[in-house]
């Protein structure tokens, strides 16, 4: 898995590639606590076109994150959801609790 | 034919047991000295507790014990002592005797009677259960971690309720030497302590370290050598105890007597 | 209907075994079985006891060496692999005993949570949400703090279940997991076992004794009697089978009743194999 980070006004974008499992979750949890809890950005975006697997710890990365945000009046936002992806964020009952949308102009737009 | 046939058998098994519980000891000490190096942290919680459990809450029962066995000492050695009119000697008799033998032995008997069977009884029904190999289809080692915490456990709380268990002897041989021998008690304790060199203390805790290994050793194997069904839990139990009593004055035997060669005595 | 092994080529094989054999000491329980286990499908292995099934099972998850033969799992043949491999694959699959082997002195949580906190790196707020969510997904959420001595049987199962799930397994074996229930409460086991399946598409292999809840369950099926296989194949094929053995067992005739008479004459008059054994087990204190 690979993150890089696009810094725009008061809005990140991560663009994440590869699988996302037991071992690259802690990775996208930091960078992801990092952003909302330590650097206060207002919006952090998730893009999630490139990543083939996710399984649960990447699910309760993204969860901390959800929580972290609300938390803080940030937002987190994914959109571009593989099939897969989408699947397992099914499964855990979380595609409706998440702000998911399609593309990068639909996430940035609002 | 027959007689020696079965000596030579029931040798071989002996030795067998021996070398089984050589590689428990050693593969527990590879998961509580080695691999924490290697990145796999020591289950220090786990150990603590353990010490907790046969430490700390043995401690009542064996400082009743060893307060008796220090003034049954004190009545025994001033019964021949007073016909050569020494009595004054009950403090040397009673420290040298709790220190080098009576406390280590007397300790390491409780902790079979508390934690010894304990450890097989919770190894055994954990094996009956299939926790053993649950841990195994986890890919954790059992020996990491349920044996190692244990060993830990043993080694640290031995010598420790070794001196504590001292200290209780003596103070029931000061109950002697206080209201039968004319003491006062400043005095019967200075008596003891000059009667001590620091190799008594130190040859007792060393014992008391091996009866730790000994007892951590065969508690674990008995349990891990479990069948299937609960009624093999309580044989395994029971086994632990005779067999860990055996070893641990065998054990005592041994080094007592390279104590005695090695220093003159 | 003779043993055959699956080959078409989209069906991509998770275990495979080759005339695996399995002793105990000189008595062998298994002898020489071949079948696959395919990606994504749900397999019971059917038998009595004292057929062998749990040996097999024991097997598959590497608690029982074959004697001989090869148990090749996601490309490593168990027969063979070192201790570090065959941990490596156990991190792979999940497993769920018969009376759920949780550990008594931990919560529930702690339970599932122990696989993640002795082979990851994962931080405690990420552990605790797998942990809710493994719970939420086998309908126990809100248990977390409850020790397995304060679940019903049922629910033990469900938690061993989420337990065995904790790391994303690829392959879930269960051991008979409607034993010591009510009917009510395994049926709710077997419903959970289906919902899996749908769900994570996972590849699911159980042993157990029940018919009914082997046809709700299964895809495939093979059925064990004295260490053979005497029949694998789907729920149909199964149904429809004249086979003998397979005829008994479906139609749960009793054993005495089978039995030719010179086989029940054996039975009675012919040396014990285990007794040589347990009488030299039972020596020493």
């Amino acid at each position: 898995m690979q993150i890089s980070a696009r810094r725009l006004d008061k809005t990140t974008i991560f663009d994440v590639t590869g699988d996302v499992d037991l071992a690259t979750s802690p990775e996208l949890r930091k960078a992801l606590l990092h952003e909302l809890r330590d650097a206060r950005i207002p919006r952090v975006i998730l893009n999630l076109k490139a990543v083939r697997y996710m399984d649960s710890s990447g699910v309760a990365s993204l969860v901390e994150g959800l929580k972290v945000s609300r938390d803080s009046g940030a937002k987190l936002i994914l959109y571009g959801l593989t099939p897969s992806v989408r699947e397992v964020l099914q499964l855990s009952k979380l595609l409706k609790i998440f702000e998911i949308y399609e593309n990068e102009e639909q996430a940035i737009s609002p | 034919m027959e007689l020696t046939a079965q000596i030579g058998g029931s040798v071989t098994d002996g030795l067998a047991y021996l070398g089984s519980l050589a590689s428990l000891s050693s593969r527990a000490a590879y998961f509580t000295f080695v691999a924490p190096f290697r990145g796999k942290p020591l289950r220090f919680r786990q150990a603590v507790s353990q010490a907790m459990q046969a430490g700390v809450r043995a401690l009542p029962i064996l400082s009743l014990i060893t307060f008796f066995i220090g003034l049954i000492l004190a009545l025994q050695s001033a019964y021949e002592l007073r016909k050569f009119g020494a009595i004054t000697f009950v403090a040397n008799a009673v420290a040298i005797s709790m220190t080098r033998e009576l406390g280590p032995l007397i300790t390491a008997i409780v902790v079979i009677g508390r934690s010894g069977s304990a450890f097989a009884a919770e190894i055994g029904t954990m094996r009956v259960t299939e926790e053993i190999d649950a841990l195994e289809t986890m890919a954790i080692h059992p020996v990491d971690f349920l044996v190692a915490p244990k060993f830990l456990a043993m080694v640290v709380m031995l010598p420790c309720l070794t001196i504590w268990a001292n200290s209780m002897g003596i103070l029931g041989g000061a109950l002697f030497g206080v209201t039968r021998a004319g003491f006062f008690f400043s005095r019967y304790a200075h008596a003891s302590l000059d009667a001590l060199f620091l190799r008594d203390i130190v040859t007792g805790l060393i014992k008391s370290v091996v009866f730790g290994i000994t007892i951590a050793a065969v508690g674990c194997h008995e349990g891990l050598s479990t069948g299937t069904g609960p009624e093999e839990v309580g044989r395994r139990t029971t086994r632990a105890v005779v067999v860990s009593i055996f070893l641990v004055i065998l054990v005592d035997l041994v080094f007592t007597a390279l104590f005695f060669f090695i220093g003159g005595g | 209907m003779e043993p055959r092994v699956d080959s078409s080529l989209q069906h991509e094989a998770m275990i495979s075994l080759r005339n695996l054999r399995v002793n105990y000491g000189e008595r062998e329980i298994l002898h020489g079985l071949s079948f696959e286990v395919v990606r994504g499908e749900t397999l019971v292995i059917l038998g009595g006891s004292g057929s062998g099934k749990s040996t097999l099972l024991r097997a598959l998850v590497g608690l029982e060496r074959p004697s001989s033969g090869e148990i090749w799992v996601k490309g490593k043949n168990l027969a063979v692999v070192s201790d570090a491999e065959m941990n490596e694959i156990r991190k792979r699959i999940g497993m769920s005993f018969q009376g759920g082997a949780l550990f008594g002195s931990m919560t529930v949580g702690e339970n599932v949570a122990l696989p993640l906190r002795e082979h990851t790196k994962l931080e405690e707020p990420t552990i605790e949400i797998i942990v809710r969510l493994k719970l939420d997904q086998v309908g126990l959420a809100g248990f977390e703090t409850y020790l397995p001595s304060q679940l019903s049987g049922g629910m033990r199962k469900r938690a061993a279940v989420a337990r065995a799930m904790a790391m994303d397994p690829e392959i879930l074996f269960f051991d008979e997991p409607s034993a010591g229930l009510d009917p009510i409460i395994a049926a709710g086991v077997d419903e959970l076992i289906l919902e899996l399946k749908k769900a994570f598409h996972m590849t699911i292999v159980v042993v157990t004794h029940e018919l009914a809840s082997a046809f709700l369950i299964a895809d495939r099926m093979v059925l064990i009697d004295k260490g053979n296989i005497v029949a694998i194949g789907s729920k149909e094929e199964m149904r429809s089978s004249t086979h003998p053995r397979v005829r008994q067992f479906l139609d749960r005739i009793a054993e005495s009743e089978v039995l030719e008479e010179a086989d029940y004459l054996q039975m009675l008059t012919e040396d014990h194999p285990r007794k040589r054994n347990s009488m030299t087990k039972r020596g020493g204190a």
